[in-house]
């Protein structure tokens, strides 16, 4: 009977979700598949899907559909889960329901390792640049230098963490802010161009070579958040509680930072900052669902892609032609959803 | 079987916390730890748990070394109580409870598992709250909530016959007269099924009443260690808390204002 017991112990994460939960996903599920639909066939180029699958679009159309479209409802739908199940996971993992990898700096980070190889990397290594790992590579260490730092920074906080994480991604987000504010004064001009991004984020531009590479890191990364549900579930019993309970609570967290800061410093890498995305979307995850991990990550995942997508459609088709940064309309609705999470929090 | 501790030492900064502590929670007993504060009472607790390591001395769970039995194992092996941190996120007392629940994924235990939570649910007298929200809860709701799962987290088919230990900080604090006697009376009932209890006490009388033997701590070091009647003396007790402190010899309370 006992190595039956322990011979479960690690599958224990399966169990914890309901019904109802697993009927929100599926929606979620649906909801994407209609909302890339929509977002593929509209834009400054009308496409008509049906015509499409009837094979009777034009020249034009089919290259505007596969190189450019496709690419882009793809990368704001991964960006979106991948900003989505990162803030859930930070959350989940700091015990803070303000962690949002924007507002804590680690998109900051990213986007300074980004920046720093764009610029300076042509300088010395002209050729790797080219090379359509080095760019996700750089804002991934960014973004894992900054989790890294917050969780040294954080450690002996516990609970009171909150608003002093903040006040340490302020001072992040101000330092990479001036690096970036110098890369930007010493770039050259074609340089500059690519840099101006960054700040509020776009999809805009991308191409299946840059993109490829991403899918694979996202995709990577959240198969290796989603089994960490039930730990970090366990975790919010604090952090000797979840020791208690079985739980390699070192081990979780260097899996959580690094998975998270991998899925970030991907998306950034890509679509620049796109702020309060982080944030918003695990607070409605658990509205609408539940607070359990095994619901919240893989659901913040499938909503943050949804919201996303939305987010660039609008983005393309509000001011037609002209193209409003996607950054923009999410700081627009997130910021005002920060302010009233920030309200409730002081009724504690 | 049992949980033994052997000469523990422990030194945090300049200070001095435990001084050669030798303890022993065998199975079926409840072992009470008595003390002023900052006795040394929870930081025993924490190196017995394994949460802490001493500086000297080591700890045997069921004769094994406990650096060599792994987080999960220790898990099976004993759940602890303690001091609990508030919760961020919203999770209601059913969802808490089931944290205990260390076999999730043994399917053919899933039936067990309904009855279990019902069982100690009811025994802990939380059955009529599981649907609630944990925060919404008053402080001794949710000492009886945490002490709920503290006891799922133990729960084994009852075929099995591996030791199991619990060990308890102030797990009385915050409760109103009423659930201090049904936590003890539970505490005598796990008893009398083999577990190994260990608990950390203010109440004196309550020690005197419920523990098998008691531990007298002082300023790190294990002034005595036996049956409550002999431990808990009127000179050894005023001299401990630096009060006098009057036993009675026919109702053996204790008094101490």
């Amino acid at each position: 009977m006992e190595s039956v017991t322990e011979k479960y112990f690690f599958r224990r994460f399966l169990y914890h979700i309901n019904g109802k939960q697993i009927f929100i996903i599926n929606l979620l599920i649906l909801s994407i598949l209609f909302c890339s639909s929509i977002a593929i066939s509209y834009g400054s180029f009308g496409i008509p899907v049906i015509g499409l699958i009837l094979g009777k679009t034009s020249e034009i159309q089919n290259i505007v559909f596969f190189e450019i479209r496709i690419p882009r409802v793809i990368l704001s739908c991964i960006v979106g889960a991948s900003l989505g199940i990162s803030g859930a996971s930070l959350q989940g993992l700091f015990r803070n329901p303000l962690a949002d990898p924007g507002l804590i700096g680690v998109s900051a980070g990213a986007a300074l390792g980004a920046t720093t190889v764009i610029v300076i990397g042509s300088t010395f290594f002209p050729n790797l640049v080219l090379s359509n790992f080095l760019l996700p590579m750089a804002a991934i260490i960014g973004a894992s230098a900054v989790i890294f730092m917050l969780y040294l920074l954080t450690k002996g906080f516990g609970y009171q963490g909150v608003t002093y994480m903040l006040l340490v991604g302020i001072a992040v987000n101000a330092i990479a802010g001036v690096a970036i504010g110098i890369l930007t004064y010493i770039s050259s001009d074609e340089e500059l161009r690519s840099l101006t991004f960054w700040t509020m984020g776009s999809f805009g531009g991308v191409t299946w070579p840059l993109l490829i590479p991403a899918i694979v890191i996202i995709l990577i990364s959240i198969a290796c958040l989603i089994p960490a549900a039930r730990q970090l579930d366990l975790l919010q019993l604090g952090e000797s509680e979840a020791y208690r309970l079985g739980i390699d609570v070192q081990k979780l967290k260097y899996r959580v930072i690094f998975a998270s800061a991998a899925t970030v410093g991907a998306s950034v890498s890509l679509s620049g900052m796109i702020g309060f995305v982080g944030l918003i979307v695990p607070h409605l995850t658990r509205l609408i669902g539940g607070v359990n991990h095994n619901f919240l990550l893989p659901g913040s995942a499938l909503l943050g892609a949804c919201l996303m997508i939305i987010a660039d459609l609008l983005a393309r088709t509000l001011l037609q032609p002209a193209e409003i940064p996607v950054g923009l309309i999410t700081s627009a609705l997130g910021s005002p959803f920060f302010l009233w999470l920030i309200f409730r929090m002081n009724k504690y | 079987m049992s949980i033994k501790a052997e000469s523990i030492s422990i030194k945090l900064g300049q200070r001095q916390i435990l001084d050669n502590v030798s303890i022993e929670i065998p199975e079926g007993q409840i072992i009470g730890i008595v003390g002023p504060n900052g006795a040394g009472k929870s930081t025993l607790l924490n190196i017995l748990s394994g949460d802490l390591e001493s500086s000297f001395g080591s700890v045997f769970y069921d004769g094994k070394l406990l650096g060599e039995i792994s987080i999960q194992q220790r898990a099976f092996t004993r759940s602890v109580m303690a001091q609990i941190q508030p919760l961020v996120f919203d999770f209601s007392v059913k969802e808490i409870i089931e944290m205990g629940w260390l076999l999730k994924g043994a399917t053919q235990l899933m039936a067990e598992f309904d009855h279990a939570v019902k069982e100690i649910s009811v025994a802990c007298d939380v059955d009529s709250i599981l649907e609630r929200k944990f925060n919404k809860l008053s402080g001794g709701e949710q000492r009886r909530v945490h002490f709920a799962r503290t006891l799922l987290q133990l729960w084994r088919p009852s075929e099995s016959v591996r030791p199991r230990y619990l060990l308890l900080d102030e797990p009385t604090a915050n409760l109103d007269l009423s659930f201090e006697v049904l936590l003890m009376n539970i505490l005598r009932n796990r008893a009398s099924k083999n577990y190994g209890i260990l608990v950390i006490l203010h109440d004196l009388n309550i020690a005197a009443k419920f523990c098998d033997k008691t531990a007298v701590l002082k300023n790190g070091k294990l002034l005595c260690f036996g049956c409550p009647k002999e431990v808990l003396t009127e000179s050894l007790l005023s001299e401990v808390y630096g009060l006098p402190i009057k036993i009675d010899n026919h109702s053996n309370i204790i008094t101490y204002y």
